[in-house]
């Protein structure tokens, strides 16, 4: 485990592990107050999350997260106290206070500061949204509840019943439920009398500040309950009792010291007097009352099912993933030598083996499938870029979000961050136009940015579409031309217009913005998507708005690879890029001039590439009769012919990356080792052609290969 | 003096308003609760009672529960209270 030496930071970081969920579910919350499908429970939702947060935050003395959750609390309470709908604005500033609340304790957990100024400036306007002035008094911060100390005798309260037994436990349990409690159907009096089972309890019921009859209102809690519990138990099982309210009371249990116990039991008279004034001590009832029912479970039903989670370090999973890169390994090499050893294919050992195969497959899943986690967390983070860029654009925009129980690999997740922010920011500021340009448009002023995520064959499908003006496809070819990166006269389709975006330096801002146009561009972002071994597409419609299209693998440790020979050496190309494989015949390849080939393939031509002379094993042949080829289908839609000497395999390899002291050779990806011990080189067959063209001029590469194969493609 | 008023058998979350409007149109004259039906007593309606024993004793008339029957007080036990507390209205 981490630190070993410090308690408190492992508890300090489960701290910090549950606010974590907390403002997911304060967004979660917040977003369906948005959507106005909202009920009375959602915001008891919102505001049970900014509770719990400040409670932690006391525990560990944070006092900046405290003070600002306290007063967002206070506003929330409001809010749900009086039965408010908050306006589309108000739920806007919910968010911003969400936003700095985790910022608060993204700032507390890394030991940061964060800056005074932004969070009293939301403060200011939350105090406003309630029209109060201002709270000032700090200390009120921990104020909760004061029990007014009428007429009850402390001294005659603290009197156990004890019967002589051996001292036992002394517990201190305070209980004020909320109105929810009695709503959900849940009764103290029943949760009272469990917890009086489990030894002997000395309830006393706080009466506080009780209205009079008139002023009541009689479906208002206004007791609380301090009860002294001299038991043999477990502060679980005392939470235990409370577990189906637990959320719809405000429930603490702590150990009450026990040599006052032991104390005062000596100086009293062991008998206790069940009418005492205030204290109640009951027996032990056996049984219950037939007509009583337990608890009902009524909060449940209301609630998806709570799945039970278990917190695992990271560094856990990690080995463990890394053991079973191994044992797939392993058994790709048992498998290789059982081959060797001239093993008949239907003997009992290959079949073991077979099976042996798959249930290591199986394992492999399932261990990937701990590492994998719904993208709804890195949604949230979008829409709070989605509000920020929005603000200081000036637009506005509405981020819709669709399947976000999708599951990827955490590593996935975490470096899609950054291009994913860029490309919303993108979407925002060029993709939307102004909110007039839209009204004129016959658009509602709002835009909306829908970012998706779906599973499609094996692969994650991360959708990015704004209904804003789409590409302007002129002006995109005006700046490439401009910029020089492409030749003047050359004459694209409009889906390599689009592709312009992905080139490195081009930007079609106007103005530079605040948001982007600060020379980090999309080819960023596709590099960045290229590194996760994802592709990225884009669609555009004039007027329609434009949709980005990430395509990423579930996982970043394992690859159903195609194991080919090159030149004598053993490679994997990631079989997804695979579209088909062909033996050439002595007609099928021509030349569009020398060093040039095509390859027919189904009335279509298709460039051809020799894949040992381009990673430099071998000169280029002169004879392609008889070779294999592998049809493969490139990121931007084109496809591309690659020569190999011959397919050895088709696997699953464990992707193992390559050290960065290694030379970044062009088309090399990664490695992986093989059954046979032997390291083989992971090729990223984009890069391998973009890598091979070098030698045509820069300029002039790109688009001029793709428009002849295009008219070719198409002729 | 006026008459008892006999607490109807279930003292649950439903029954708190009507209590409560019971209670109050008794106000103003000394107050006595017939507890030998009840049969179930919610903390809601606890808080009616509690109200209303306050209330009588405050306008200095008296409020008293009779005849408490043995399941009323033990659940009023379990909520830590007993029939005279509860009509000394806690204080």
């Amino acid at each position: 485990m981490s630190d070993q030496n410090d308690p408190m930071a492992d508890i300090r970081a489960s701290f910090f592990v549950e606010c974590e969920e907390l403002l997911e579910a304060l967004q979660d919350g917040l977003g369906s107050l948005d959507d106005g499908v909202g009920d009375s429970e959602t915001i008891n939702v919102v505001f049970r999350a900014v509770h719990s947060i400040k409670g932690g935050a006391g525990a560990f003395g944070l006092e900046h997260l405290v003070r600002f959750a306290h007063r967002y609390e206070t506003v929330l309470d409001e809010v749900r106290s009086n039965g408010l709908t908050p306006d589309h604005e108000n739920v806007k500033l919910f968010f911003r206070a969400a936003d700095h609340l985790s910022d608060l304790v993204r700032a507390s957990r890394d030991g940061l500061t964060v800056p005074q100024d932004a969070g009293d400036a939301l403060l200011a306007e939350l105090d406003a949204m309630l029209g109060t002035p201002a709270e000032t008094d700090e200390a009120s911060a921990q104020v909760e509840f004061t029990p007014l100390g009428i007429g009850i005798d402390l001294g005659d309260l603290d009197a156990p019943f004890d019967a002589g037994s051996a001292p036992s436990t002394r517990w201190s349990i305070r209980f004020q439920p909320r109105a929810e409690l009695y709503e959900t159907g849940n009764e103290p009096q029943i949760l009272l009398r469990n917890l009086a089972r489990l030894g002997t309890a000395d309830v006393t019921c706080d009466v506080g500040a009780l209205p009079l009859l008139l002023e009541l209102s009689p479906e208002t809690p206004h007791l609380a309950w301090t009860i002294a519990l001299d038991a043999d138990v477990s502060e679980a099982e005392i939470r235990e009792v409370f577990e189906f309210v637990d959320g719809l009371c405000d429930l603490e249990v702590s150990l009450a010291l026990y040599d006052d116990n032991t104390a005062s039991t000596a100086e009293r008279p062991p008998a206790a007097d069940v009418n005492a004034p205030a204290g109640v001590t009951l027996p032990q009832p056996d049984t219950a009352p037939q007509d009583m029912p337990a608890p009902p479970p009524a909060r449940r039903a209301a609630e998806p099912p709570a799945r039970s989670v278990v917190r695992v370090d990271l560094e856990r999973i990690e080995r463990l993933v890394n053991l079973v890169g191994e044992l797939v390994i392993n058994q790709a090499m048992l498998a290789q030598s059982l081959v060797s050893a001239g093993l008949s294919p239907h003997s009992d050992a290959m079949n073991g083996l077979e099976e042996f195969q798959r249930l290591t497959r199986d394992i492999q899943d399932s261990v990937m499938m701990i590492r994998a986690q719904p993208v709804k967390s890195l949604f949230q983070r979008m829409s709070r870029i989605v509000r920020e860029a929005s603000a200081a654009v000036g637009k506005e925009v509405r981020l819709v979000t669709d399947g976000e129980a999708t599951e990827v690999d955490k590593t996935v997740i975490e470096r899609l961050a950054d291009p994913l922010t860029h490309m919303i920011r993108n979407a925002v500021d060029h993709g939307l136009e102004p909110g007039a340009d839209r009204v004129s448009a016959g658009k509602s002023a709002e835009g909306t940015v829908r970012l998706s995520a779906a599973h499609r064959s094996g692969r994650v499908i991360i959708e990015l579409s704004d209904d804003g003006g789409g590409i302007n496809r002129p002006r995109v070819l005006q700046i490439a031309r401009t910029k020089g990166l492409i030749p003047p006269e050359a004459s694209l389709s409009d889906t390599e217009i689009d592709n312009l975006l992905f080139l490195p330096g081009f930007s079609t801002a106007e103005s530079v913005s605040n948001l982007s146009g600060r020379g980090v561009g999309m080819d960023v972002v596709r590099t960045a998507i290229q590194q996760l071994g994802g592709r990225i597409s884009i669609q555009s419609e004039s007027g329609q708005g434009t949709t980005f299209t990430i395509s990423l693998p579930l996982t970043l440790a394992v690859l159903d690879g195609m194991v080919v020979d090159v030149a004598g050496e053993t490679m994997v190309l990631p079989l997804n890029v695979v579209v088909e494989t062909l033996s050439l015949g002595p007609d099928d390849v021509q030349m569009l001039r020398p060093g040039a080939e095509l390859v027919r393939v189904r009335g279509g031509f298709v460039p051809l590439y020799d894949l040992g002379a381009m990673l430099g094993y071998r000169s280029r042949r002169t004879d392609y009769t008889g070779c294999i080829v592998l049809l493969i289908s490139l990121d931007d839609g084109n496809r591309a012919a690659l020569v190999i000497d011959g397919i050895e395999d088709q696997r699953q390899v464990v992707i193992k990356g390559l050290d960065d002291s290694f030379f970044r050779a062009p088309g090399i990806a990664a490695a992986t080792i093989l059954g046979d011990g032997q390291i083989a080189l992971i090729l990223d067959p984009a890069d391998v052609i973009a890598g091979c063209l070098v030698p045509l001029p820069v300029d002039a590469r790109l688009p001029d290969r793709s428009s002849k194969e295009e008219r070719l493609e198409h002729g | 003096m006026s008459d008892s008023y006999r607490l109807p058998a279930r003292l649950d979350l439903p029954a708190a308003e009507p209590l409560a409007q019971a209670l109050r149109g008794r106000l103003g004259a000394n107050m006595t609760l017939d507890g030998s039906d009840v049969t179930h007593l919610g903390a809601l309606c606890l808080q009616v009672l509690l109200s209303a024993a306050r209330t009588v004793r405050h306008a200095g008339h008296d409020f008293a529960l009779v005849n408490a029957s043995d399941r009323l007080t033990e659940q009023l036990a379990s909520l830590g209270f007993t029939p005279d507390r509860l009509s000394g209205g806690a204080e």
